[in-house]
Order: structure tokens, then sequence, then C-alpha cells
């Protein structure tokens, strides 16, 4: 294979941009556990990264984020077989359910979250 | 329509006179518009050169044999029409990822040895006489599997994955395909030998989804779908206590 492969074609090259995607999530999280290192040592020692540049680059993330989950959660249907009655569950339907199982868990999070915050 | 030409430019490679594989050109009469890349090559051979080495069978996209790469795309060369190229040339090359005996011939052992070694037929625990009957089925039960029994075994996925491209220990998207579809069938007690080869770290796993399988596949099978439910069904035998059915 050369190592010029990804530019092949257009599928190929959205593939690799969509893979590269995850190194910039892996960066801001590694950044997140530095933080909650930082608040766990205490309110004197806890100073958040609020720099424009920061939140922009937060802002790009939660994008990467929505994209992989968006994408996974979409497939889910295909690859989620549930049998009821000797049938299996139409792939919408999962794929539906998924997204509210996301819905509800990131609600219950942010609720947590806001709750503690108060 | 009689004066129409076609410039088609085949890979080239004896491998006792060649030092690497070269593209030559040929322009041979578009004579009609139903023509197809392999009636090109089937002209030319009959026609311009004869030593032009290619494999075909049946003409119309059953036995999966005329699978080469057409302007970069991996295709069914009986079911790539002229019309849809012209007046561009058309470059036909050998499968990517194969290693090439000669012009646009491949080796394909090694996709051979992974296709036996997911024996892809009916296991039975215990075979049945031929005289207590047929197995029979029910619609759905023929459903759960039948897209993926429709793979000819053409190739064309391998050429389109770049992960078997970068290494080609994986097992692929065909294999897993007719893997699949044997784990499906209500008739077959068999997954438990499959499973050492699909859970193998070349296996189901080694695939990271870049989905082109699925596109370029001519008979509508989608083996992305094949390996990730196989990914799904892998991990559920795994975790849960009550994963590992016969």
């Amino acid at each position: 294979m050369p190592a010029n492969w990804w530019t092949r074609s257009r599928h190929y090259f959205l593939y690799v941009v969509r893979e590269f995607t995850a190194l910039p999530l892996a960066v801001w999280l590694l950044w997140l556990l530095v933080e909650i290192k930082r608040a766990g040592d205490g309110p004197a020692r806890y100073a958040p990264h609020g720099s424009a540049a920061f939140v922009i680059f937060s802002v790009v993330v939660l994008a990467f984020s929505l994209y992989h989950s968006v994408t996974f959660l979409s497939l889910s249907g295909l690859i989620i077989r549930v049998r009821v009655l000797d049938r299996n569950l139409p792939s919408g339907l999962i794929t539906l359910a998924m997204f509210g199982l996301w819905a509800v868990a990131s609600a219950v999070i942010a609720f947590v979250l806001i709750w503690f915050a108060r | 329509m009689a004066d129409k030409r076609v410039t088609i430019q085949a890979t080239r490679y004896d491998p006792e006179k060649d030092s690497a594989p070269h593209l030559q050109s040929y322009e041979i009469p578009f004579s009609d518009d139903s023509m197809v890349v392999l009636d090109a090559l089937n002209y030319i051979k009959a026609n311009v050169d004869g030593s032009l080495s290619y494999r075909w069978s049946c003409r119309m996209g059953i036995c999966g044999s005329c699978g080469m790469m057409v302007n970069g795309t991996p295709k069914l060369t009986c079911n790539a029409f002229l019309r849809d190229y012209w007046p561009r040339p058309i470059i036909v090359e050998p499968l990517n990822n194969f290693p090439v005996i000669r012009d646009l011939v491949i080796d394909m052992d090694d996709f051979m040895h992974k296709l036996k070694s997911v024996k892809p037929w009916i296991i039975r625990k215990q075979e049945i006489p031929l005289g207590a009957g047929e197995h029979r089925q029910t619609n759905e039960q023929i459903d759960e599997f039948r897209q993926f029994s429709e793979c000819i075994n053409c190739m064309l996925c391998y050429a389109a994955c770049p992960v078997y491209g970068l290494n080609n220990e994986f097992l692929g998207p065909a294999a897993t395909a007719l893997a699949r579809r044997y784990n499906l069938d209500s008739r077959d007690q068999g997954l438990k030998n499959r499973l050492p080869v699909l859970a193998d770290s070349e296996g189901v796993w080694e695939c990271s989804f870049v989905g082109e399988c699925s596109v370029v596949c001519p008979k509508g099978v989608d083996p992305a779908k094949a390996i990730q439910q196989t990914k799904l069904d892998t991990t559920l035998r795994f975790v849960l206590p009550f994963g590992n059915r016969d």
C-alpha cells in the first residue's frame, strides 16, 4: 500500500478524517483528567483553563464527539439484533431507542453536574 | 456508432521479463452501447494481442472471476459498461492488495485459505441420515442469512479494504460475511468451530470500519455489517454468562 492510499478516494479520505478527529478528543480528555486531579487537590490548586483558545478548542472537540456519537448510534440499528416474539425488531426502532437512551443519559449527567455545582 | 473508439489501458506484467507491471494502451472499436470492459478485453485478446492474460467465466455477474480495478475502483468487468467511462480512457489493472501472477491475473491463494479457515459450510454435531428428511426452515429463518449468502467470492471487497492492504493477516470482509451466513443459519451448529478464527486478533477486531467493502460489493452484500455484528456477538458471548450458545 502506498503511503498516500487515503487520497485515492473521497470515501478513504473521510474515513481518515473521522479517525483523526479522535486525536483532539483524546487530548481534551487528558486535559480533563489534569483538571480533575487539580480539583482534588483543593480549591487553592484549582485553576480551570479559561482562555478563548481553549474554549474554541473545546467547542471543536464537542463537535467531533457529537459527530462520533451520531454516526455510532445511527449504525446501532444495523448491528444490534433484538428478537421479540421470533421476529427481529426494526432497525429504525433500535436506532431511535439508542438516541433516546443517549438523551436520557445526557440529561441525568447534566442534572448531577448542575446539582453538585450549586 | 461504428466509428466510435475507446482506449483501454491494461496492466501488462510478465514476471520472467518485466521488473514491474506497466500499462499498455489499446484503441479498439466501441461498436455497441452494451459493451462492457470484459468485452473490450476479449476483443483485445481475440483481435489485437492474444498474450493478454485475465480471468473470466460467466459474463453475467455470477462467477465472480472477472474482478479488476477499473479506473481505480474494484469492479466486475462484466458489469462495468464502457458507456459509463467513454470518451475517457479506461485503465484496467489487477485487483489491489493481491500479488500479481501475470497481467491482470492475481494470486488468490491467501483468500482461499482464509475462506477455508471459517468453515463456510453447514456443520452439524450429529449428521441426520438422509432418510430422515430435509432440514426445514421458515422464511424468517432464511431471511436471517440470505443477504450474506449472495457473496460470490469475487474479492472486490478485499481490493477495496485498506485494512487488508496494510495487514494481509486480517481475515477480511468476504470470509467474515460467509462465516456470518452460516452462523445465522438455523441448520448450522458450527459457531464454536468458527469463533477461534473470527475472534482472533487478526479476525473481526482488526476491522476499523472503513465501510468501502460494502460500497463496492456487486451483489449488495454488506460485509461491514457482518463484521460489526460479529464483533457484538463475540463480545456478548465473552461478557454474558448465558452468552455461549452452541
